[in-house]
């Protein structure tokens, strides 16, 4: 493989809270390769938007990156000041917010929020600007670029602004687009257009994504390698086959069985508790609470990372060789199949 | 647009006139009448000058009478013991400019001073800029104008005799300004208190709002973030708190033109409700309640031009 254009090392992220410091992100590996779609997924508080908030440097004030490297052109964004930031936002990685509704000043044109960085960077004039700014709009799908171009975004639907928050992360040509839950304040059907929307772009301008999400059934189709993140650690990635069809850790196959499925009378699985206070993260496998298969071990010691495959690792002291055989919950497995039998795939 | 205009200001065509006729009412409703107590008057000449002025008339009347004068003659009365027998309206030409100039001087001011402060302390937020800014923002407001005017002209004015003392009426042009920058810095200090508290706050929401973090992470520095997403954002809503300043002023320079001697509206309005003056009190309220009213409009139309959503309204 080649190597990777973003490399993320050992990254910790904590926050300074009024009842003490809450650790966001612990010692996380992520590495993302060109033209790649990188997914992390995890629920609500796990670190996904606070890892890429800290590779943009956009932390809120009371964040701070602890310790571990972000290595982008070879050299350490953790180090970066705020000014050397300017010459990657935007125009190397852009952001593409959850909620297109508050992301867009309610009172500047959408034609000036997208030409806006493109005047200040010197590169454009104010023709050229508007030029490439109507270009983009067409590109990512708004009827009547021109007319649209001069209106407001209380004049736009949700769909509609999240094509613009798009088109404005597009504006400066980035090599990486981080997308923060692009869909999840839009309705379902909105949300596949807005997908293939991304999917698109990617492919005319050679992109390479960090999506994330806390719906794995969402990026199915779109994802190259899954990281899964539960309490600021990662537990399990390796390629979207991996993680779909060979989950090996508990809190994966809880995802995995937390997706709605048409096809089967069965009960929607919810996963038991809440994750746990990022305050004082347990002790051992922060997940050991929650899951059923938990070993005695859990409850004392981290796992470490074990290997499935080259591109396959989880983190779960159920694949020590000394731990008890332990196999997914049949339904899962069930499921597997059928997708796997959907797909025409035979191990 | 303009038939958002056109709304405004029916709007307060109908509010002044339910200040006028409320205001009318109450002052004739005071104790006492205009030409009782006086021991050179007889009973006769009394009654004369009552029936004369319509004083004995019921009170509707006297209004119908009131309003008949006002709209057909523009006559909007005549002083009859203040002043006597001159029109309120020529008292008032006379009065007005003087207190419009201290009150829209202190306005004009605090304005720009109240912004800065603001938005410097939002920008340093929880930093030693920020804690001076607030602290000072705090007396600001709540010590009463005069108490700084009566400060300033011991200190200022007396001890250093760095400005006159009292106003000189004479005095023209910048001499004018000069003799009266006292009243209107001791008028400033607590709309400069208000505007800078009031931005303070609203920025440093608008600072950590989404639109914000879109805009630098699309490549905005700090600084270009900030002066194009964050101020204009937050210089809306300070036009809710114009209005409320403005009066405030109004307010505040009845008391300030006694302690600086300056021949304004403010002691013409407590003299005319002590003589009892009714045609000249409710001339006074008149004028007031137009000024309020017209610095409203004016705001709701800015607000129309600053926001595209008022200014569109329903139209999409």
């Amino acid at each position: 493989m080649d190597k990777p254009i973003l490399e993320v090392k050992n990254l910790s992220v904590s926050f300074n809270a009024f009842s003490g410091t809450v650790r966001a992100v612990r010692n996380i590996d992520l590495e993302l390769y060109k033209g790649e779609t990188l997914v992390i997924v995890g629920e609500s508080g796990s670190g996904k938007s606070v890892t890429t908030k800290a590779i943009l440097g956009i932390l809120p004030k009371n964040g701070r990156i602890d310790s571990g490297e972000i290595i982008y052109q070879g050299e350490d964004m953790a180090k970066y000041k705020e000014k050397d930031f300017y010459n990657i936002r935007g125009k190397r990685i852009s952001l593409v917010f959850q909620d297109p509704l508050s992301a867009l000043n309610p009172i500047m044109k959408i034609g000036k929020q997208i030409t806006e960085a493109l005047i200040l960077s010197g590169k454009y004039d104010k023709k050229s600007a508007k030029k490439r700014a109507i270009e983009l709009m067409e590109a990512v799908g708004i009827p009547k670029p021109e007319l649209r171009y001069e209106q407001y975004p209380f004049q736009f639907s949700g769909g509609m602004r999240q094509r613009i928050v798009i088109a404005i992360a597009l504006a400066s040509d980035p090599e990486i687009l981080i997308c923060d839950e692009p869909t999840t304040a839009l309705d379902v059907t909105i949300q596949s257009k807005i997908l293939e929307l991304i999917n698109e772009m990617k492919a005319k301008n050679d992109l390479s994504i960090i999506f994330i999400t806390h719906d794995l059934g969402v990026v199915a189709n779109m994802a190259d390698r899954i990281c899964v993140m539960y309490a600021g650690k990662i537990v399990e990635f390796g390629t979207a086959e991996d993680i779909f069809y060979r989950p090996a850790h508990p809190y994966t196959w809880a995802l995995l069985s937390s997706i709605p499925d048409l096809d089967t009378k069965e009960k929607l699985f919810s996963i038991p508790g809440a994750p746990p206070n990022m305050l004082a993260p347990p002790k051992g496998d922060a997940f050991a609470q929650r899951n059923k298969y938990a070993l005695a071990i859990d409850f004392e010691e981290e796992p470490p990372f074990f290997k499935l495959s080259d591109t396959h690792y989880a983190a779960t002291w159920l694949l020590h060789p000394d731990a008890p055989k332990v196999e997914m919950p049949e339904i899962l497995a069930h499921r597997i199949e059928r997708m796997k039998e959907a797909n025409g795939i035979v191990d | 647009m303009l038939k958002y205009v056109f709304e405004r200001v029916l709007a307060m065509l109908v509010t002044l006139a339910i200040i006028v006729t409320m205001g009318f009412m109450v002052i004739r409703l005071m104790p006492g009448s205009m030409f009782e107590g006086n021991p050179d008057m007889s009973p006769e000449q009394l009654a004369a000058l009552e029936a004369k002025y319509h004083l004995d008339k019921p009170l509707l009347v006297q209004y119908g009478y009131f309003l008949r004068d006002a709209f057909t003659k523009g006559d909007w009365g005549t002083s009859l013991k203040l002043y006597p027998n001159v029109p309120v309206w020529e008292i008032l030409q006379t009065r007005i400019p003087i207190s419009m100039y201290i009150n829209v001087y202190s306005l004009l001011i605090s304005l720009p001073i109240g912004v800065i402060l603001g938005i410097v302390a939002a920008i340093k937020k929880n930093t030693w800029v920020d804690y001076t800014v607030s602290f000072l923002v705090v007396i600001c407001i709540s010590v009463p104008s005069f108490v700084f005017a009566t400060l300033m002209q011991y200190f200022f004015a007396f001890k250093m005799e760095a400005f006159p003392i009292i106003y000189e009426p004479t005095a023209v042009g910048m001499a004018k300004l000069y003799s009266l920058a006292l009243p209107i810095m001791a008028l400033a200090l607590s709309p400069i208190a208000r505007v800078a508290r009031y931005l303070r706050a609203e920025l440093a929401e608008t600072i950590n709002s989404d639109f914000m973090l879109l805009a630098k992470t699309k490549g905005l520095t700090e600084r270009q973030a900030t002066i194009n997403h964050g101020i204009r954002n937050s210089l809306l809503p300070l036009m809710n708190i114009i209005v409320p300043m403005f009066t405030n002023i109004l307010g505040g320079s009845l008391v300030i033109e006694t302690i600086f001697a300056i021949p304004g509206m403010g002691g013409m309005m407590v003299n005319s409700i002590n003589a009892p003056d009714y045609e000249v009190t409710l001339a006074i309220l008149i004028f007031y309640s137009i000024i309020s009213l017209s610095t409203i409009l004016l705001v709701d139309i800015s607000y129309g031009i600053i926001d595209p959503r008022i200014r569109m309204g329903g139209k999409k």
